[in-house]
């Protein structure tokens, strides 16, 4: 179980993940930008995703043993964690259905789309994730004010994020000529960033309850709060993990 | 064992029974054309199969029914028996094998409605709300009635101009949607004369779906190409009058599906006697109907909305402006 | 609040609110249009808000439900007018046809619907939560039936409160058919024609409305029938005192609430005609109904959600010991594979509908050809969900067929793990065969032959279930109290449907039957087969352990055998006009096919139907009061929930039990399925 492992080995873990996440991104950003081949850009979403849904969000522990009494806390726990990831499985298919509707309208060509920004937004995200798992990993060992700082760095890279996205992004593309009612391209790429920004929004939501109850001592002993915040935010981060390469790398860009 | 007896015969009576009830109802319309025979072949296998399926749960069902129904005062409970793995494999594999056999059959069934003849003779339909419209590309004449020749394969390229409609003519068997934007094409061998058969629209289009049927006539090819030449004969002599073009524009875009001729009530304002009228507008006030409104309300149907047609949507058609002027000089006449 | 509430002061309250809504509605129609038009959505639309939250406040006071369809109203007006004045200060057009125009009535029914989950108070302890209270984990109900008109935890009441919920939408929706029957009866059009108008549909559109709402509300009371039978049973039949997640629990209840008014909502609002599929381009054309229609399928879809993450956790997390999965009772299985659908599929239906909302609101041509759009895509969308979700009706219902039919022959289950793994069969292999529904859409042609594999593939696990009940049958020492009655018409019943399906999973028959009355007949036979028998032998058999006493048996036995011979005359008549011709959804019918005396027939088989589902309903209520009394094992049962008295206790099981046998072991002298495992001191 991960709060008996000792926090400094589990710290450094949450580095070399995000060290390896990094290089992915910068690979798949050099792929797209050099010989574009969908099978790798797949390929790569594939095994940042698995990296993030094992290490970040340790879906392990859906299996781990609760022993005790099912009105422990540990075995609630472990329920609420059941039910938590039914409900991740569940969303998957909302943008699950996005990525067909993406795919059958535009097959292997995307949005022309500002590609410093996107890499940009992307990196944001992915750092956030990082702070998350580092302020996760912090109240389970029961570091309350490392827990309070991480959670309060994602949470203001996450605003960053929503705001590049939604107040940047959006502003820029639609300066082109990109508007939701542009064609399949504008719908295609406002429906599925509108979708995942809404999902952003919720996670900033949980991510300030549990930092505001946080900083009164309330997950000091009993933190599956905490995680479940956390797994929600490295969800929402794996779902832009299959989307940006979807909206900005995958086939060739249409004006 | 006996018990076994008895229901293997009854099976087999009530399987026979119900096949014979169900053909003898006469269960499809007149087969009319060349995809329905294999079509019908099919289905009648299959009426074979759900027959003998049904009376095989059937009767052993009412048999257990009546035979080992508890008797009165009996408390005890049945024999204990938790099940059999040889029949229930037996009843996984027979049915897979036929339910492969079945799909099997239904590939080569398939392949056979779709069989294509080069030589087959094209018809442009388009489907709008709420009518068709025939076009013959070879002879350069448009109807609102599917004319056919008996026996020589016509390749259906359809469109729609609003929503999703669907070719049915239930005697020809084969359906097939008309999606806006793009062409989908049905391939039919008339094989039977008739004069009664309607193309009705069999997905649902909105206020006037059910009445969206055309006729679909079936002749001979001699009384075939006789009705072209006629068609052709009429329709360059109503092209040398605004009218008469005008009338062929609202036959050709099924605007009489809405707006009757005749003063009768419909989905849209009737055209009788509309030219120079006073129209009550919805929210008060009147219009008269003079060219410069009816030109508006053909171009942008929304601008002004007669009062009590809130609630319907006309299309916008890209009408040129001869062309509309055209429309109104038909409408003039209708008084 | 000591005061006295009762059903006479709500339906007082109801005529006199009614009325005055309309006349408020009249009154702002008339001030935005300058017409007084008595006909108009918007007096309807009033009325009908006005009328059911009064209803409420005259039987229960404000709190609970009434204090949600307040904050309901008055929200969407709220929401409505803050897109007004926005609209108002870019300078677009204010006001509709419909008062407010349609992104304020989407906004507004949008807001409403969240605030009355905050109204009824299920938010309560999630909001105490997030603000770091804490909160017991039970809270004690009101006595009587007052609780089920508030928000409580226990799954028992939610159970009822989805049963009786899903009734009183079956009467809508059966309400709507009987209407739209009537006007089938015959050729032409009778009442609902071109000249007359109300709610700004004139008759036809007014027939496709009551048509398409018949078919959605009817799928919506279905899924929240299940919801109830699964509600109420599985926790019993696990052992588990309560669901998972009693809060989510109420939430998924109480959302489909809302969802349920803005469905009747369409049909004052200019109602909508594209059936319950709900194509594009035709729903991108039809009125602001249409938004409503597709709000509420899509907030009912959270309950739908919500309610299969919780089943699923429940069994996961909260069986009794010993309960292994092979010693779990079959419905418990058939729940846990409907759910399993339902977590993930209803989620495509929401996004589909969610798609062409937003097509209709931003212009976003995702459906629209001349804007690069893909009208088939959506039918894709669509029938990922639509299809397996016929399988989250039925699969319950056949879990209670298995469930109940041991106990009334008194033999185990035949082929006990077969029949549980055919369940989770028929729910992958229904994730398959969506496409079985477009093959005469236009779609790509080469996927209509694989589509006809993977659909006929269904008939496998279908038929071991059919195989099984007849070989559980067989041998038997058969009872056929109610329950067990609509158990065998249930089994016959969904074998019509069963054995009519394959024909239209062939692609060149289904050319032909597509579309028709035949798909029509077909489906019914499923659905009734599949669900409502099926719901009302549940009820039928475990009413007693709700309250404790029985359903009245002659009354019973009355709708039974009125029911099901009007059933399947309605359907077979139905198969045999659209074999012969008739369209689907046609407010009318040509009379040169000569279908007028089989529609009359069908008319008057459908009045029977609905007055053997009103004798059911009198019963159900008056038994409530005045049943037989029936505390013990009343169908001498094995299952746990049986060996205690009825009516259950809040709790559940006072002392938790322990599974040590086989769960339908009739027959096998000495066998136990349970044993109670005595207290050992202090809490359990």
């Amino acid at each position: 179980m991960a709060h008996k492992q000792d926090k400094a080995s589990m710290l450094t873990q949450g580095v070399f993940i995000f060290v390896y996440l990094a290089i992915l991104t910068v690979l798949e950003f050099l792929v797209a930008a050099s010989f574009n081949s969908t099978a790798v850009l797949i390929a790569v979403a594939f095994v940042k995703g698995a990296l993030v849904v094992y290490y970040y969000m340790h879906v392990y522990k859906l299996s781990a043993d609760h022993e005790g009494e099912h009105d422990s806390y540990e075995y609630k726990s472990g329920t609420n964690r059941l039910g938590l990831w039914l409900f991740l499985i569940s969303d998957a298919f909302v943008f699950g259905g996005l990525l067909v509707m993406r795919m059958n309208l535009l097959g292997l060509t995307r949005p022309n789309l500002n590609q410093f920004l996107g890499l940009a937004v992307t990196s944001v995200l992915l750092i956030s994730s990082f702070f998350m798992n580092r302020g996760e990993t912090m109240i389970a060992h029961g570091d309350r004010k490392g827990f309070l700082n991480n959670t309060l760095i994602t949470f203001l890279l996450g605003l960053g994020f929503l705001i590049g996205v939604v107040f940047v992004e959006w502003r820029l593309a639609a300066h082109e000529g990109l508007t939701p009612s542009s064609g399949p391209a504008g719908a295609a790429f406002y429906m599925m960033t509108g979708m995942h920004a809404f999902h952003v929004l919720t996670g900033l939501v949980f991510l300030a309850i549990v930092w505001i109850n946080g900083r009164r001592g309330l997950y000091d002993e009993k933190h599956y709060p905490v995680e479940a915040a956390a797994v929600y935010w490295h969800f929402v981060d794996v779902v832009w993990i299959v989307f940006y390469p979807a909206l900005y790398l995958v086939g060739t860009a249409i004006v | 064992m006996r018990h076994f007896v008895i229901v293997g015969i009854l099976v087999i009576a009530l399987a026979v029974l119900t096949y014979v009830g169900l053909n003898s109802a006469g269960l499809m319309p007149v087969p009319a054309s060349a995809q329905a025979a294999p079509i019908d072949w099919l289905w009648d296998l299959q009426v074979k199969a759900m027959s003998f399926l049904f009376a095989l749960i059937v009767v052993p069902m009412l048999y257990s029914l009546l035979v080992f129904r508890r008797k009165k005062g009996d408390t005890s409970d049945a024999a204990h028996v938790e099940g059999n793995t040889t029949l229930e494999v037996v009843w996984t594999v027979i049915p897979l094998v036929m339910v492969l056999g079945m799909a099997y059959i239904g590939a080569q069934n398939l392949g056979e409605t779709r069989r294509v003849d080069p030589d087959a003779m094209v018809v442009n339909v388009t489907g709008f709300q709420w009518g068709w419209s025939f076009e013959y590309p070879d002879y350069g004449i448009t109807s609102k009635e599917l004319y056919l020749p008996v026996n020589k394969q016509v390749l259906l390229k359809m469109t729609s101009r609003d929503v999703i409609h669907s070719f049915w003519v239930p005697e020809f068997r084969v359906k097939q949607d008309l999606v806006p934007g793009r062409v989908t094409e049905l391939r039919i061998t008339p094989t039977m004369l008739g004069d009664t058969y309607k193309v009705r629209c069999s997905e649902i289009c909105g206020t006037s779906h059910a009445y969206m049927e055309n006729p679909v006539i079936v002749v001979e090819k001699v009384a075939f190409d006789a009705w072209v030449s006629e068609q052709q004969a009429l329709a360059a002599q109503a092209g040398q009058t605004p009218e008469g073009r005008g009338l062929a524009l609202v036959t050709a875009n099924g605007c009489r599906a809405c707006h009757s001729i005749d003063g009768s009530a419909g989905v849209g304002p009737t055209w009788f006697q509309l030219a120079g009228s006073e129209v009550p507008l919805s929210g008060g006030g009147t219009v008269v109907a003079d060219d410069a409104y009816l030109l508006e309300s053909i171009l942008q149907p929304q601008a002004k909305i007669v009062a009590g047609f809130e609630a319907q949507q006309m299309p916008v058609y890209n009408f040129t402006e001869e062309q509309v002027a055209d429309i109104i000089a038909y409408i003039k006449t209708l008084k | 609040m000591k005061r006295k509430y009762t059903v006479g002061s709500g339906l007082l309250f109801l005529l006199v609110a009614g009325v005055v809504g309309y006349f408020i509605g009249l009154g702002i129609d008339a001030l935005i249009m300058k017409n007084v038009r008595w006909t108009a959505p918007v007096p309807s639309a009033f009325s009908l808000l006005f009328a059911f939250t009064a209803f409420f406040f005259g039987v229960y006071g404000y709190r609970g439900i009434t204090r949600g369809l307040v904050y309901q109203v008055v929200w969407t007006l709220i929401g409505g007018f803050i897109v007004t004045g926005i609209r108002a200060a870019m300078g677009l057009s204010v006001f509709g046809g419909f008062f407010f125009t349609e992104p304020a009535w989407v906004f507004g029914a949008l807001v409403g619907a969240v605030a009355f989950l905050f109204g009824v108070g299920v938010m309560d302890d999630w909001v105490k939560w997030a603000r770091g209270m804490d909160t017991p984990d039970h809270h004690e109900d009101e006595p009587g039936w007052e609780k089920f008109l508030g928000v409580s935890l226990d799954h028992k009441v939610i159970g009822i409160q989805y049963t009786v919920t899903a009734l009183f939408l079956i009467s809508v929706g059966g309400t709507f058919a009987l209407i739209f029957r009537t006007e089938l009866a015959a050729s032409g059009l009778q009442f609902l024609n071109v000249g007359m108008n109300l709610f700004g549909q004139n008759g036809p559109q007014l027939y496709n409305t009551l048509m398409s709402l018949h078919g959605m509300i009817m799928i919506v009371s279905i899924l929240l029938g299940i919801s109830g039978i699964i509600n109420y049973a599985v926790p019993l039949l696990v052992g588990a005192h309560d669901m998972a997640f009693p809060r989510m629990n109420a939430f998924a209840y109480w959302v489909s609430v809302p969802a349920a008014v803005l469905l009747l909502m369409s049909l004052v609002l200019g109602g909508f005609d594209t059936g319950w599929t709900g194509y594009p381009p035709l729903s991108v054309k039809a009125p602001v109904g249409q938004q409503m229609f597709f709000l509420g399928v899509f907030i009912a879809g959270w309950s739908s959600i919500l309610g299969a993450l919780n089943v699923i956790a429940t069994v996961v997390r909260m069986r009794a010991k010993g309960m292994t999965a092979m010693r779990m009772p079959i419905l418990v299985w058939a729940s846990v594979a409907t759910s399993i659908i339902a977590l993930t599929a209803t989620q495509l239906i929401g996004l589909s509908f969610q798609l062409v909302m937003f097509q209709r609101l931003f212009g976003m041509g995702f459906f629209d050809p001349a804007k690069g759009g893909n009208p088939v895509l959506f039918q894709h969308l669509f029938w990922f969900y639509s299809h397996p979700a016929v399988y989250v009706f039925v699969l319950p219902g056949l879990g209670v067929i298995s469930e109940l039919l041991p106990v009334f022959v008194r033999k185990p289950l035949f082929g006990y793990r077969w029949v549980a793994m055919s369940s989770l069969g028929i729910a992958l292999v229904g994730f398959l065969v969506w496409a079985h529904h477009m093959f005469t859409s236009g779609m790509n042609e080469y996927l209509r032959v694989p589509f006809m594999y993977s659909t006929l593939l269904v008939a496998v696990p279908t038929g071991v279930k059919f195989f099984s009940w007849v070989a559980t049958i067989w041998g038997g020492k058969i009872e056929t109290p109610t329950p067990m009655l609509f158990v065998l018409g249930a089994i016959v019943v969904f074998l019509m449907g069963g054995l009519s399906g394959p024909p239209n999973a062939t692609v060149s028959v289904d050319l032909h039957l597509h579309d028709t009355y035949f798909i029509v007949g077909h489906f019914h036979d499923t659905i009734f087969g599949g669900f409502v028998f099926p719901f009302f032998a549940a009820i039928y058999y475990w009413f007693p352990k709700a309250t404790g006493r029985r359903m009245n048996e002659f009354w019973g036995k009355v709708h039974f055998w009125l029911m099901t011979p009007s059933f399947l005359i309605l359907t077979f008549g139905m198969m045999r006009v659209g074999l012969l011709g008739m369209r689907r959804r046609i407010a009318d019918y040509d009379p040169a096919q000569g279908f007028d005396t089989t529609h009359l027939i069908l008319t008057i088989a459908a009045f029977a139907i609905a007055l053997s589902v009103l004798i059911f309903l009198i019963n159900f209520f008056h038994s409530i009061k005045h049943g037989e009394k029936a505390e013990g094992n009343v169908w001498n049962s094995r299952s746990p929930e049986w060996q205690v008295p009825s009516p259950m206790p809040a709790h559940n099981y006072e002392t938790p039990f322990e599974v040590v046998g086989e769960p339908y072991d009739y027959g096998l002298p000495g066998s136990k399925y349970i044993e109670f495992i005595p207290a050992q001191g202090g809490k359990h």
